[in-house]
């Protein structure tokens, strides 16, 4: 099928973008990088009257790795995620994530703000924004605002974003993340390659000391992608690891509380019962891969 | 069927608040996603809402009926929407308690959903439903708060009850 008649609006600035959503609410929809919008307008479940197409705001298109924060324009494409080496050292959780998002012709075209924006609790942003404890950043006519990533998410595709409101872009603070003591891994469970993930798992640890004999993790951080109706932080996967050196015991615990805590869909390839032992099988593996990476990172610093 | 509920605290006096509560073109401004409501009788409002998840988003041609409407404390209605591919139908009551200088909102909610919006399940539509009446009554209480003038202009439509089916 084809979209149903609208009218194309190319704004050039934050602006005139919030100018054009303040003037047509929800009749207006904001088209980034147009690799989920178009498939919905295509079988006309969409019919916006208006298409804000923002893809000519360059203000938008930016990676900022300053010494406290990181900051990323919500114009910011995959590709350029996944290939910038200042995210790589400061938060790899990002490139990690981005360079498995479906195949190479979406990673060039889709936009971090487009996933952020469009909610879906199997989205990769959404759950690395939620285990780093990002900020979104959004403009109206009215002004600016800060949002957590935290109460961002509210159901599935339902997000704390007003219809007047554009998401400029997202920042993470960099404090809860030494290079030279943090590991982080995204780890996605696929039944093919360039689809959506069945579950992904987004893990952060902090260790005490990289020269120890067995590091103690300080702190961990825990997100899942697809296993709830929001990206789901699980705290009790944290806390049993944290204050721990990572065997096998705590693992398995994190692993436990990861598939009590998950809700998941069912889908045609995968039951809710599948899904939730994916989740703590997904919960075991990101942890203990992050754990050896917060290890690793000492051995590649010190001589 | 599916039920929600929630609860909001305001500053205002119950009396104060009916007036907000009972007056269409406030109801019109604060309720989100609404374009127009008229006011067919004093017991009957019509209006469209848009109901957006994601950029599905339908819009409903949603006939109120007051069943209930003892100022100040007990507004109920009975209320029924239509859009392409959804529909709902839905008993609202509202009691307002008088709590200090301000007032108690307790809201609860019985509804039948139809459509795309029902393949969302009870836990999504729950947390939408509640952040759409958080809006509705946050926008409310900022009406108040400015001294917008409010005037009840509802009542119970006579003989009027509400049901709805299981």
């Amino acid at each position: 099928m084809k979209p149903a008649a609208f009218q194309y609006h190319q704004p050039s600035s934050v602006t005139e973008a919030t100018d054009l959503l303040a003037e047509h609410e929800h009749d207006a929809e904001l088209m980034a990088g147009n690799q989920s919008l178009g498939i919905v307008m295509a079988n006309r479940l969409a019919t916006p009257e208006h298409i804000v197409d923002i893809n000519g705001v360059d203000e938008l298109d930016y990676v900022d790795v300053a010494t406290e924060r990181v900051t990323i324009g919500a114009l910011t494409s995959h590709r350029t995620i996944e290939t910038s080496a200042a995210l790589a050292d400061a938060l790899p959780m990002f490139p990690a994530a981005a360079e498995q998002i479906a195949g190479p012709s979406v990673r060039n075209l889709g936009t971090l703000g487009g996933s952020v924006g469009e909610a879906d609790p199997a989205g990769n942003y959404p759950a690395v924004l939620t285990a780093l404890d990002g900020d979104l950043h959004v403009a109206s006519a009215d002004g600016e605002r800060t949002v957590a990533a935290s109460e961002y998410f509210i159901a599935y595709m339902f997000s704390d974003l007003a219809e007047d409101e554009l998401i400029t872009g997202v920042s993470v603070d960099r404090e809860p993340f030494p290079a030279e003591r943090t590991g982080m891994a995204f780890l996605e469970q696929k039944p093919a390659a360039q689809t959506w993930p069945t579950i992904s798992a987004a893990a952060v640890i902090r260790i005490d000391d990289p020269d120890a004999d067995a590091p103690v993790v300080e702190e961990a951080r825990l997100a899942l992608a697809n296993a709830a109706d929001v990206p789901l932080r699980v705290e009790d996967a944290e806390a049993a690891v944290e204050g721990e050196s990572l065997v096998e015991a705590p693992l398995a615990s994190a692993a436990d509380a990861a598939s009590e805590a998950a809700e998941p869909g069912e889908e045609m390839h995968a039951d809710a019962e599948y899904k939730e032992e994916l989740a703590g099988e997904y919960t075991r593996r990101s942890l203990e891969t992050a754990y050896e990476r917060a290890v690793d990172t000492t051995d590649t610093t010190t001589p | 069927m599916m039920e929600f509920d929630g609860e909001f605290t305001s500053d205002h006096p119950r009396d104060d608040l009916w007036n907000y509560f009972t007056d269409p073109a406030i109801l019109a401004d604060c309720a989100p996603g609404c374009d127009e409501i008229t006011m067919e009788s004093p017991g009957e409002l019509s209006a469209t809402i848009t109901v957006g998840v994601g950029s599905v988003k339908p819009t409903f041609d949603v006939d109120m009926t007051v069943t209930r409407a003892d100022a100040p404390a007990i507004l109920e209605m009975e209320v029924g929407g239509d859009a392409s591919r959804n529909s709902f139908e839905a008993v609202t009551e509202m009691c307002l308690v008088e709590d200090g200088d301000g007032t108690t909102a307790t809201w609860e909610a019985r509804t039948n959903v139809a459509g795309l919006i029902a393949s969302m399940g009870q836990r999504a539509l729950g947390s939408v439903a509640a952040r759409i009446v958080n809006n509705f009554f946050e926008d409310l209480e900022a009406k108040a708060d400015e001294g917008v003038p409010a005037e009840s202009k509802l009542e119970a439509k006579p003989e009027a009850e509400a049901s709805i089916e299981n």
